[in-house]
């Protein structure tokens, strides 16, 4: 109202106005642009590879090893460096379930660290020594039919990408509808009880 | 003097020896009476295990658990070399195996644990599986049942109870008197055995 007042008395308000809402429009259209180009491509025969522990069941590989995990011509491969890979055709993957966790960071080396720490320190440590993690869960069967199951550590948020790229390649996320949704929720209340 | 000297040593020699030999006997019969515990040896068949998948029951168990005690599970078993073979949920060997169990899991008590609770309180945060094995012939029939636990305390993700807990049936499973599971796989009514093997 008092703009529109002013606006008889002093002709700059006008421009000034119209220069906010301009700065306004350009910065709205531009967050729009910074969204669409962050959304993860899901072309089905893109390569996509992410940083991945693998937790176990892969066969002829360690439990517990770091390496790459990527999907690229329907096929899901762990390689860890210099290690031949581990792949699972895509086709084989009946079920995908998606969980978090939180788990110590810094290994054996921080574990000594903590304990050697005088009055009761390292537990003061532990308390911000630990990072969130996302789990992927696979289901799949071998050429005979057995079912086998393998488990991945991803970065937060990371888990979801993986399992956006696998659904787009055709595997159900679980066997029921709302199986993955309450999976995930009641693995997050286990580990935060 | 000689000669009772002499009659001692000769006496002596002769006790040394019938201990010697009355000791190698007692061992020969102990390895003997061992020897048809073993799985692989008494009437000619071994055993083939196939593993199903586990069964939560009524408990929200996370897959990731039931993934890990799964595949834990027949890596532990693999281990024991007490099964000719040891087949997965499903695998489509099983049909022409002729000597199969079944084992079926199911997770009776779970409380959820905390790694970060543990390594700041060290008493609590555990992580506490304890399931039910029970081993199964194609018709149905229980040959040894038992009730496990696996653990996590002090160290280890919580992941880690699920491999005590697959160790802890295998070595159940181990311990258990197959011939006595043999024996009662023949019989019209099976006893249905603990993990110990006894009735």
């Amino acid at each position: 109202m008092y703009c529109l007042f002013a606006r008889n008395d002093k002709g700059g308000c006008f421009g000034r106005h119209a220069l906010i809402s301009l700065w306004a429009l350009l910065l709205c259209s531009g967050i729009g642009a910074l969204a669409q180009s962050a959304a993860p491509p899901l072309n089905a025969n893109a390569p996509f590879s992410i940083r991945a522990t693998h937790v176990l069941g892969l066969p002829k590989t360690k439990n517990n090893c770091n390496g790459m995990l990527s999907i690229q011509n329907n096929e899901l491969r762990f390689q860890k460096c210099g290690n031949p890979d581990a792949q699972v055709n895509i086709i084989s993957v009946r079920a995908l379930f998606l969980g978090e966790g939180r788990k110590q960071v810094g290994g054996l080396p921080m574990k000594l660290g903590k304990a050697a720490t005088p009055y009761g320190g390292g537990r003061v440590v532990s308390l911000f020594a630990h990072k969130k993690y996302d789990t992927l869960t696979l289901d799949y069967v071998d050429s005979d039919g057995g079912v086998h199951g393998a488990i991945f550590e991803v970065t937060k948020g990371q888990g979801e990408l993986v399992k956006n790229e696998l659904v787009a390649r055709g595997v159900s996320s679980s066997p029921g509808e709302d199986q993955p949704t309450k999976q995930s929720i009641s693995e997050v209340a286990h580990e935060d009880k | 003097m000689k000669t009772s000297r002499r009659n001692s040593w000769t006496f002596c020699v002769a006790a040394c020896v019938t201990i010697a030999v009355a000791l190698s006997v007692r061992l020969a019969g102990q390895t003997a009476a061992v020897k048809p515990s073993d799985g692989s040896s008494g009437s000619g068949t071994q055993w083939s295990l196939q593993v199903e998948r586990i069964d939560p029951g009524n408990l929200d168990l996370a897959h990731s658990f039931q993934v890990a005690i799964y595949e834990n599970l027949l890596e532990e078993l693999n281990k024991t070399k007490r099964f000719k073979y040891v087949l997965r949920e499903a695998d489509s060997r099983a049909s022409e195996i002729p000597d199969l169990l079944i084992l079926k899991t199911t997770v009776v008590k779970y409380t959820p644990g905390n790694e970060t609770q543990r390594a700041v309180t060290t008493v609590s945060g555990a992580t506490k599986l304890t399931v039910r094995s029970q081993l199964v012939t194609r018709d149905g029939r229980i040959v040894l049942e038992s009730t496990v636990s696996g653990n996590v305390y002090f160290f280890g993700g919580n992941l880690r109870a699920t491999h005590n807990l697959a160790r802890n049936i295998a070595k159940a499973i181990r311990q258990s008197n197959m011939a006595m599971v043999r024996a009662s796989y023949r019989d019209t009514q099976p006893p249905t055995l603990n993990a110990r093997g006894t009735q």
